[in-house]
């Protein structure tokens, strides 16, 4: 009880600096919100601002017979005469305005200098036998595709409308041919009457035709995959790590500092025996860890969307992290006198070490130095914690993750035995 | 009965003999005081009884625990008010007190309840939300004393509390240590103030080098230099013929020299001083000042060391 008393007051003290708190929660948040920025022109409340396609249609399309007399009649009255109108009108759909901006040309030519001209980024050239192919059971009907091709968004939504309406006429029609090889000519004017319900049934769902395209902003569900969160998300577990080690190092710290302080000798005045005192000291350390470790977490997903792995690998992970962490602190700080030999410790031991760790990280993009850097990194305890964390994010299991979590644990096994080895011997 | 009884403890560190060989006993209830200038042994003496320094040898009993066998059951009963101020200074004097409570195994509403009439005690009932950090050095210093006294126990050891106080606070420590006493605490007070140590003390023990070189009331003490005056004066020049001189006149017990002042034990001031005059005429010096002082603990110490007990 009395060691849970003394993490209490530890952690109480460790919160009231200005200091700690900005190493503790600000600075890994700041500097992977750089990287976002830099990386991440969406800033602007996460809203991905689709601009409008320009599309300009040269329907030369002369109809058939059979479909129109068909097309006619529908009930709700289908206006279009040809199917090459049904296209256009399909793009033209109100449910589409936000995305695409039709306008028809005189001609194909005139359509394609549309797009030269970079007044338009796509023209549909709707030929002029496009509803006689269509109707006729072996014709084939064809759209020309014509667009810019420095583009690549707005085309591909509009060719993505095309062809989700196309296919649906194909596989009509493929429907119409089986029915007419199984039922004879008398069938023909069948074909009229499954493209009348097809095109009725299409018309009348035309807002799914906006919802075949789904757009969507970075954040939205499948961001953990966006380049974006795949550049930002090891930089930010990066610097949750680097930093999780200075708090270790930092809270540790708090046994010189009583020492300094006199509170520690007064301690030892009272009834509370001193492994207890040196296991509140200990846990206060922990769970200052655990909890930024926990909070940089969260906000790294609320903020930036970065989505961590499974919750179990991702606990085992941060578990084994902060463990590490909080051993590494007592090591070293078992090896210094006082206080003010601790800026060589921060300066040098710290920032080598977690850079170090780190190099895995900004190696990721490059194959033939990411071997190196991989090995490189596992010299120090910073580098197994970095990798068990890329690991988790790239869905890691707990099979082959634990190769990585037993790593961390033997560090942590060395660095507390002979931390706690010498502030025993030291206090004794 | 004796609260603490203290049987030749010894302490080294390395070839520094902190400690060499002292023993005492202090009665329940009565404030016992440690006097002897700077190193020699006080501080050393107060840990190895708080539990804190291991003795090379020698043991102590405080309410007949072994400081060697049953440390934990020493320290249950023992308040130790440290020399330096031992506060957590971005805490408050309330939470310092509760955590501190805590750590005496205080808990719940006894706790709460005794941090309240501790802060009222100190007159930090107004201030106790405040960091300590921004207390002035008397109210830190009644914050540090306040941590003792929480369980309400059965010793106090209190090492030289007034160092580098104002005369306000030190007065109202020193009236506290007399309520203490008048409560039924048995004190244990080390200074170098010998008056201190002559009001407080129902006993008083004096250290220098590590040894306990006499121990007793102040009436008792005082006997041992057989009722002597101390002249202190000071001279124009240095002159030792002229100390020499001193050292046979008639009358003069013991002669020492520090600083440029001359400190010399009389059997009676009236009839010495004029000697010391002529003396000092003849050999050409001038007397600038004379100080005579009545037995005290001072003249005590000067008598069995031969120095003086400096402030």
């Amino acid at each position: 009880m009395k060691a849970i008393d003394i993490a209490i007051k530890d952690m109480k003290r460790s919160y009231r600096s200005a200091v700690g708190l900005v190493f503790m929660f600000a600075l890994p948040l700041l500097t992977t919100g750089l990287f976002y920025f830099m990386f991440g022109n969406i800033a602007s409340g996460g809203e991905f601002d689709l601009s409008v396609t320009r599309v300009i249609v040269a329907d030369l399309d002369e109809g058939s017979p059979d479909l129109r007399a068909q097309m006619a009649s529908a009930p709700g009255g289908l206006q279009a005469a040809t199917l090459g109108q049904v296209v256009v009108e399909a793009l033209q759909n109100e449910d589409l305005s936000d995305l695409l901006e039709v306008s028809l040309a005189e001609d194909p030519a005139s359509a394609r200098g549309a797009v030269d001209g970079q007044e338009a980024q796509v023209a549909i050239l709707i030929p002029a036998d496009f509803s006689r192919q269509f109707a006729d059971p072996t014709g084939r009907a064809v759209l020309e595709f014509y667009q810019d091709p420095t583009l690549t968004i707005g085309p591909g939504i509009v060719r993505s409308i095309l062809s989700r309406f196309l296919d649906g006429i194909a596989g009509t029609k493929i429907a119409v041919e089986v029915a007419l090889d199984e039922g004879g000519p008398e069938i023909v004017e069948r074909i009229g009457e499954v493209v009348r319900l097809y095109l009725e049934a299409a018309l009348a769902q035309d807002a799914d035709a906006a919802g075949m395209i789904e757009v969507r902003s970075p954040q939205a569900e499948h961001e953990a995959t966006s380049p974006l969160v795949q550049i930002i998300g090891p930089i930010m577990g990066g610097m949750m790590i680097f930093y999780a080690f200075y708090t270790g190092f930092a809270t540790s710290q708090s046994i010189l500092r009583e020492e300094e302080e006199r509170t520690l000798p007064r301690l030892f005045t009272t009834p509370t025996p001193q492994p207890a005192i040196l296991v509140g000291k200990l846990l206060a350390v922990f769970l200052t860890v655990v909890v930024q470790m926990v909070v940089l977490l969260v906000a790294a997903y609320l903020i930036f969307r970065i989505e961590w792995g499974e919750i179990l690998e991702v606990g085992l992970m941060t578990l084994a992290t902060v463990i590490t962490a909080s051993s590494f602190g007592v090591f070293f700080n078992s090896l210094l006198k006082s206080t003010r030999q601790s800026g060589a410790m921060f300066g040098g031991v710290l920032t080598v070490t977690g850079m170090i760790g780190m190099i895995s990280i900004f190696v990721r993009g490059s194959p033939s130095a990411a071997t190196l850097g991989n090995t490189v990194s596992l010299l120090v305890p910073q580098g197994w914690a970095v990798r068990a964390m890329t690991m988790a994010m790239d869905g890691a299991t707990l099979s082959s993750l634990w190769p990585s979590l037993l790593g961390l644990l033997g560090w942590s096994a060395a660095f507390l035995g002979i931390g706690v080895w010498r502030f025993s011997r030291r206090y004794a | 009965m004796n609260a603490i009884q203290v049987s030749e403890l010894h302490k080294s560190f390395g070839d520094v003999k902190a400690v060499q060989g002292i023993s005492f006993d202090i009665r329940e209830g009565e404030i016992f005081s440690l006097l002897g200038p700077n190193g020699a042994g006080k501080t050393t003496a107060i840990l190895i009884l708080s539990c804190i320094l291991r003795p090379d040898a020698g043991d102590a009993q405080v309410m007949g625990h072994s400081i060697r066998q049953d440390p934990m059951a020493v320290k249950a009963v023992l308040g130790v008010v440290p020399q330096e101020i031992a506060l957590y200074e971005d805490l408050s004097a309330r939470e310092n007190l509760t955590f501190w409570g805590k750590m005496y195994g205080l808990r719940g509403a006894p706790l709460r309840q005794r941090v309240e009439e501790v802060l009222e005690l100190i007159g930090l009932t107004d201030r106790a939300n405040g960091r300590v950090s921004k207390y002035s050095g008397g109210m830190k210093r009644r914050v540090n004393i306040a941590l003792a006294l929480l369980h309400k126990p059965q010793v106090i050891y209190m090492d030289e509390p007034t160092v580098g106080i104002d005369p306000q606070s030190r007065r109202s420590i020193l009236d506290g240590v007399v309520a203490l006493k008048n409560q039924g605490t048995t004190v244990l007070y080390t200074t170098h103030y010998m008056e201190e140590a002559q009001e407080l003390s129902d006993r008083i023990a004096i250290l220098d080098h590590g040894k306990l070189i006499a121990h007793g009331t102040h009436e008792e003490l005082v006997r041992i230099v057989g009722g002597l005056d101390r002249i202190t004066l000071t001279l124009s020049a240095e002159s030792p013929p002229l100390i020499e001189a001193w050292k046979a006149t008639r009358g003069v017990q013991r002669t020492s020299v520090e600083d440029g002042a001359v400190s010399l034990l009389v059997e009676d001031s009236n009839l010495v001083l004029p000697r010391l005059f002529d003396g000092a005429a003849a050999h050409g010096v001038r007397i600038t000042s004379v100080d005579i002082l009545e037995p005290n603990l001072e003249a005590v110490f000067l008598h069995l060391t031969g120095r003086a007990l400096r402030d």
